[in-house]
């Protein structure tokens, strides 16, 4: 198996945030995390917000997806998420303050806040937060 | 005839102006690379939700497909809409000087207004230059729905994003049949050009239908799917229309600019000859006086 690789390419809609040749990806795909590796049969996959791991020659890295698509298509993998960024440089101390500023405005009950926005910045920081828990320490 | 002193004082200020359209045209040269950059760097993925789409076709065109019942479906066909309920996204600049950026985007849209007299017509804008024009029409049945204002040169997905829930919300609301769409392409530094066309309902044929369409699983079904992928494919479309427009507003005010401070260097140039003249006149007559004076003595 290890001749064949898979073409990993994540794609958001400011920027591509990653194009590289692996072995194996996770994805967070809307009914669980879900695993490709070469081979894969076609698939279109709806994702949460959530974690997409991959392994490289045995190395793992992790990234924070914000929902969107996947496409697996001949071992090639295209991610499209409305954001996503490289636990590395996840900023911890700035997500956290945004989870702290989404949460005050949540608890403030304006009448004109945006409920939905916030949440989100909720649910996006969280996320940023987690993944960087999760990230190995090498 | 104008005095030495004023005429330098015109000279002066003419320089300034000049400096001043210097460094403006600068900036957006400065500018520019950025926002091609950023066009470059967005096409991927507003390409892909297009060709996604169109895979989709049959499914969407099925007459028996669930899709069919849904909301979103009326950007495809528009047949149970209002046929008297239009919209218009009109993009502009913030900002003057940019040559006729502003006017042609504005001609554009009185001829629409004017071509959809009859109708009820829901305009979103962006750009003040826009919203201030739409302000001043008085015409009726007109709504000014949404307006942005000073995203430019920082437009980014969100603002997209933010203009699609907004269409989204309100063809629900009023029944809107169709989104026409105006703004600035940016065909190279030297041209933009204008672009007035229908934004929605959903045209095919304007999809570069890619690959032959291969068979998917999909996760958790075609109906998600699509649902996740139509806002996407419309934010990044509007995205898209804003980097152009930005892009070629900085254009058009480079050369804007490189030609109004060639102008002005003209005019500073001529004045100078003028100053200069004036100068030799001055010293001609005195001179004459001079002469004339001292003969006078000497007889």
């Amino acid at each position: 198996m290890a001749g064949k690789k898979l073409k990993l390419q994540i794609i958001t809609p400011e920027r591509q945030v990653l194009d590289k040749e692996v072995d194996f990806v996770a994805l967070p795909a809307y009914n669980g995390e879900m695993g490709v590796l070469p081979g894969h049969v076609q698939y279109v996959a709806k994702l949460n917000y959530g974690v997409l791991r991959y392994k490289d020659d045995g190395k793992e890295e992790t990234f924070a997806v914000m929902g969107g698509l996947a496409e697996i298509e001949n071992d090639k993998i295209s991610v499209f998420a409305e954001d996503a960024a490289l636990a590395g440089e996840i900023d911890e101390a700035a997500a956290k303050q945004k989870l702290a500023q989404a949460k005050a405005s949540l608890s403030k009950h304006d009448a004109d806040i945006d409920i939905e926005l916030a949440e989100m910045e909720i649910k996006k920081a969280l996320l940023m937060l987690k993944v960087k828990k999760q990230q190995p320490k090498f | 005839m104008e005095s030495l002193r004023d005429i330098r004082q015109e000279i002066k200020a003419i320089k300034s102006t000049k400096q001043m359209m210097l460094t403006m045209k600068m900036i957006s040269s400065a500018r520019i690379k950025k926002a091609q950059q950023q066009m470059e760097e967005g096409r991927p993925f507003a390409k892909k939700m297009a060709v996604m789409i169109d895979n989709l076709r049959k499914d969407i065109q099925n007459p028996s497909s669930e899709i069919h019942a849904l909301p979103a479906y009326r950007f495809f066909d528009n047949s149970s809409a209002d046929k008297n309920s239009v919209a218009l996204l009109l993009i502009t600049a913030d900002k003057g000087l940019c040559g006729a950026f502003n006017a042609v985007a504005l001609r554009a849209a009185l001829k629409w207004v004017r071509d959809n007299n009859d109708k009820e017509k829901y305009v979103f804008v962006v750009g003040k230059k826009g919203r201030d024009f739409m302000r001043r029409l008085k015409i009726p049945r007109l709504h000014i729905v949404g307006e942005l204002i000073g995203i430019f040169p920082r437009a980014s997905y969100a603002h997209a994003a933010m203009i699609k829930d907004n269409f989204a919300e309100l063809s629900q609301k009023y029944n809107i049949s169709t989104v026409d769409l105006i703004y600035n392409d940016f065909k190279s530094m030297a041209s933009q050009t204008l672009v007035s066309k229908r934004f929605l309902p959903f045209d095919f044929d304007e999809i570069p239908g890619e690959e032959d369409v291969s068979d998917f699983i999909f996760e958790p079904n075609m109906m998600e799917i699509f649902l996740t992928l139509i806002p996407r494919y419309l934010s990044s479309s509007i995205y898209r229309y804003l980097l152009e427009s930005q892009a070629a507003e900085l254009a058009a005010r480079m050369n804007a600019m490189e030609a109004a401070s060639k102008n002005a260097g003209e005019i500073a140039d001529n004045l100078s000859v003028k100053l200069n003249k004036v100068r030799q006149a001055t010293i001609t007559n005195e001179i004459t006086e001079i002469v004339s004076g001292a003969n006078a003595l000497n007889n």
